[in-house]
């Protein structure tokens, strides 16, 4: 199992009348309330902890991108993973990842991306991901052109980094007459490709024909093995592979405490500021016009599919549920194991600095995880820990 | 091929184009009406303001491309690639001139794009509740962010005018999503505007009456009376008691300010 120290970066400091005055904190939520003295303190807390966690032995460290949200201040990953690329030199720094549909310029995305492959000693992941709802009016981008600009950025992106000779790319959402990035990656061919998915049939599919590793978005475990069941079957059916765990990701918030019952009663504020407040999207934001394609809306309105709204549901639930992991590091790593042998994935994202947690509270968290959790893992399923880990 | 279903008073038309199907409502006899809809009353279905136009006029109402019961055509995605389709559609019909043209909101300003374009096809153009022109610091309301029940309050002035939606109509729910998704793939940014729209208005030839919605939540006054102010001997005429979607709100009140308007002009001409 590789284990990913997967943060979000949220701004947790709300006012005591929130909930009366703002129904999400994204997009219009004023940035007012953005403190600057404790978002600094914010961001050197955050990186401190993404640095420990290479301490920690975690096998991976990941940073993603966000814009106008106090659920997140990371708009720019690259700027994150490039902070982390000198002051760490063993786990793979994932940026997970760029929202290469809501950028004007895919260019960019592939300069930097191939930048920060050399700064990281070729330790880079690369991450792309479509944007959240409200990100398409954050950004001012067509969300009727979501899915489309999302496959043909990639394919520029990759086919920059691959091409030695420069080469023209016009289409109706972009025109470049020469194309021929300097730095080309480290990596042979690039570094590994990993996309967040929720299940659309056509986005397993084209992740499959591509080998991309898949990761779940927050979902029920039901949901998530369906997904990852789909993308083995088009691997195997329609492009002739066998998808092994090494191409499935799985994130989800993660709290250890001393015992079960501890456990829950210590997450449940974090979790809940999670899955309550900071996930709420602005009303009507959560799916603007065309985000999801016509033919997909029709087959699930058809279907008559509806996802378990999370909003208001208890920690007990979304236990139950499958959407986090919380208990003893026992439970935990026991979990870990069921779950990836049921789901068959091979990557695990722990949320560990989870929505409100504090700052201490976290630090136990992430140690928690890394000393008891990890190792009880590693061992049951014969894994070598990191050569440099404690 | 064409498909036609006929009822007491309008067909019903499915035709291939070479873009796709396009679904066209067709009813009444005189001058013949093109009327271009927004989406208060749902496209793709005779409603009350075609029914109350078809006592004068032949109403010729076909669903923008992406929209109602037309195709999603990829190619399109500005709103002057809908001007040309509408050209075409003018043509195939034998619509050279002395076209009335009707446009209701994201309609309207579809209306005022082909009058700007051809401006010696069309005798009359009414904009009613139209989008199109950009004011900046008064665009219309950022109907995409909104829930279902915000945008029923937004279109409706009296609340019991709202349609109540079954949950579990899937096809209902369907076409909203379609419908939005239409508006947006032309009019997400610009924000339901064509920015070079306002300066080529001199061009417009035809009538031209302006219908505001009294309690309009949509569409600011500033842009009716921009297009009022840009339009040469533009009438404006004010519909009380409704919303922004006046064909859905007002429908008869709706349908006879247009009657009124267009029945005028034809007077006039004759004398």
């Amino acid at each position: 199992m590789k284990f990913v120290f997967f943060h979000l970066m949220p701004y947790p400091y709300l006012p005591d009348d929130f909930d009366e005055k703002y129904t999400s904190m994204s997009l219009t939520y004023p940035n007012r309330h953005f403190d600057p003295e404790k978002g600094y303190e914010l961001y050197h807390r955050y990186l401190d902890q993404l640095e420990w966690a290479e301490e920690l032995g975690f096998d991976g460290i990941a940073v993603n991108e966000h814009h106008q949200t106090s659920y997140g201040i990371m708009p720019s990953p690259n700027i994150m993973a490039a902070t982390l690329a000198r002051r760490t030199s063993r786990a793979q720094i994932m940026v997970l990842g760029n929202a290469i549909p809501i950028r004007d310029n895919p260019i960019r995305v592939a300069e930097e991306i191939a930048m920060l492959d050399h700064l990281t000693s070729g330790r880079l992941a690369c991450g792309f991901v479509r944007g959240i709802g409200w990100e398409y009016f954050a950004q001012s981008i067509n969300p009727t052109r979501s899915a489309e600009r999302f496959f043909e950025a990639h394919d520029l992106i990759l086919k920059s980094w691959t091409e030695t000779e420069p080469f023209e790319w016009v289409t109706r959402n972009y025109e470049y007459r020469y194309v021929n990035i300097w730095p080309r990656p480290l990596q042979k061919p690039y570094p590994p490709i990993y996309m967040a998915g929720s299940g659309t049939p056509d986005t397993m599919r084209w992740a499959a024909k591509h080998h991309h590793v898949y990761m779940s978005v927050i979902a029920p475990t039901q949901s998530i093995k369906g997904w990852f069941n789909g993308y083995r079957k088009a691997a195997r059916e329609e492009f002739g592979w066998e998808a092994g765990p090494d191409r499935f990701g799985w994130v989800t918030p993660t709290y250890v405490g001393e015992t079960d019952k501890k456990a829950v009663e210590e997450a449940r504020g974090p979790i809940e500021w999670y899955f309550h407040k900071s996930l709420k999207q602005p009303p009507g934001a959560g799916n603007p016009p065309g985000y999801v394609p016509l033919g997909s809306m029709k087959a699930a309105l058809e279907k008559g599919t509806r996802r378990i709204p999370t909003d208001s549901m208890p920690i007990e639930d979304l236990i139950k549920g499958g959407y986090i992991l919380v208990g003893s590091a026992e439970t935990v790593a026991e979990r870990i194991m069921e779950l990836g042998e049921d789901l068959g994935f091979g990557t695990l994202g722990v949320n560990l600095a989870v929505g409100s947690i504090a700052e201490s509270q976290a630090k136990e968290n992430i140690e928690a995880f890394a000393k008891e959790v990890m190792p009880k893992v590693r061992k049951e399923m014969n894994d070598a820990p990191p050569e440099t880990s404690l | 091929m064409t498909s036609t279903q006929a009822t007491a008073n309008h067909e019903d038309t499915q035709f291939d184009t070479h873009e796709g199907v396009v679904h066209l409502l067709r009813g009444g006899t005189g001058q013949p009406v093109l009327y271009l809809h927004g989406i208060g009353a749902p496209p793709g279905y005779w409603n009350a303001v075609h029914e109350g136009l078809s006592r004068s006029f032949d109403v010729i109402a076909p669903d923008h491309p992406g929209f109602g019961f037309t195709d999603v055509m990829d190619d399109l995605d500005r709103i002057d690639d809908v001007v040309y389709h509408y050209l075409d559609l003018l043509d195939r019909l034998g619509l050279q001139q002395d076209v009335h043209l009707v446009g209701v909101s994201f309609g309207g300003w579809l209306a005022a794009e082909l009058a700007v374009h051809s401006p010696d096809r069309f005798a009359s153009l009414v904009l009613a509740a139209p989008v199109g022109i950009r004011i900046p610091g008064h665009l219309p309301t950022d109907f995409f962010l909104m829930t279902a029940k915000q945008q029923g309050q937004a279109l409706f002035h009296d609340p019991a005018k709202i349609p109540q939606v079954d949950p579990a109509d899937a096809v209902t729910a369907f076409q909203t999503y379609k419908n939005l998704t239409g508006v947006a793939r032309f009019g997400w940014v610009p924000f339901l505007s064509d920015p070079k729209l306002e300066r080529r208005l001199y061009r417009v030839k035809a009538r031209t009456l302006v219908i505001e919605a009294e309690h309009d939540a949509v569409v600011p006054r500033e842009i009716t009376e921009r297009y009022a102010a840009s339009i040469t001997n533009a009438q404006r005429k004010t519909l009380s008691g409704t919303g922004h979607a006046l064909d859905a709100e007002v429908p008869e009140a709706f349908s006879k300010a247009v009657t009124e308007f267009l029945s005028s002009g034809e007077e006039a001409s004759k004398q």
